[in-house]
């Protein structure tokens, strides 16, 4: 079973893993009181997807928000899609910004400099959706 | 308390445009709680969503320097839970600008290792704290004690002006540490 969902609160996010779909959808808030414990779960849930060999998986973050030991949580996220995908898995993410929000961006700009195998687009995120 | 102690913090709160402040010992329930309240504040005061996000996250990210690095207060802490972290914080708006403001206790050589760290993270140009944030993310646990935390680099992103800070000395072994950011 690597179906996961996190319902969001206030200081964590909404998080999707459809196996079936090959599909993970992050959006929302992240300051978690506990960071590492919050996404170790999501973490283990990945390494069994991955573990099937599984072809694809597309990935949508959604984040207006998330405090610096977030950051780190998803560095460490994307560090582990990208060993993922030196295994033949096509991995990509659209990662969503507030236009308005240079730090946020330049982190994604930061990440997706960082990585080779996993293809990571910034997009504007229309904060008035979300 | 009496009467005329009350009045004169009375004025000093009053003279200019409190949006918020908290003081006293704190904990993640407490930066939630707080933290709420702050948004709801802000969206009467703030000038854009910009100013809102900005002035927020230097908050969480100030709240959990006391929370992590905080010391004792000057009454007993709370007997159970995590150590006590005792501080202030404050969030004000003048002409439009915004400050956050926060204090709390440090040792003696903690305030030392800090005013260092500080120093050098006001001399830093947005681009280089850019750059010292990315080569901070990637470091290993054991080298992150070292150095300015990625925190203090957030705080000093996210403000529009230089952060400023001062250490008072309040006793033989501590200082009172305080950091403004400017929004």
């Amino acid at each position: 079973m690597t179906d996961l969902k996190i319902e969001a609160t206030s200081r964590t996010p909404l998080i999707q893993l459809s196996g079936a779909k090959g599909r993970l959808h992050i959006s929302g808030e992240s300051y978690p009181e506990d960071v590492q414990r919050f996404y170790a779960t999501l973490t283990e849930h990945l390494a069994l997807y991955f573990a099937a060999k599984p072809a694809h998986l597309n990935v949508e973050i959604k984040l207006t928000y998330f405090n610096s030991s977030s950051a780190r949580a998803l560095m460490d996220l994307l560090d582990l899609l990208e060993e993922a995908a030196q295994k033949d898995i096509t991995i990509s993410v659209s990662w969503y910004c507030d236009p308005d929000d240079d730090i946020t961006r330049e982190f994604a700009e930061d990440i997706a400099a960082d990585v080779n195998f996993v293809s990571i687009n910034i997009l504007d995120l229309d904060v008035a959706a979300e | 308390m009496e009467f005329e102690r009350f009045f004169k913090f009375s004025q000093l709160l009053l003279r200019d445009e409190f949006v918020l402040s908290y003081s006293g010992y704190v904990s993640e329930d407490i930066l939630e709680a707080v933290g709420d309240t702050l948004r709801q504040r802000l969206e009467n005061h703030a000038r854009n969503g910009k100013q809102i996000r900005n002035v927020f996250s230097i908050f969480v990210e100030l709240m959990q320097n006391i929370i992590r690095y905080g010391g004792d207060g000057p009454q007993p802490g709370p007997q159970c839970g995590e150590k006590p972290s005792f501080g202030i914080v404050m969030v004000s708006e003048n002409d439009g600008q915004m400050d956050v403001i926060a204090g709390n206790f440090v040792s003696k050589d903690e305030a030392r290792i800090l005013e260092e760290r500080m120093a050098f993270l006001q001399s830093q140009t947005p681009t280089e704290l850019r750059a010292l944030y990315r080569q901070r993310l990637r470091e290993t646990p054991e080298s992150q004690s070292k150095g300015a935390s990625l925190g203090l680099i957030e705080i000093a992103r996210r403000s529009s002006l230089p952060l400023s800070y001062e250490f008072t000395s309040t006793s033989d072994d501590l200082s009172f540490f305080m950091i403004r950011a400017t929004v």
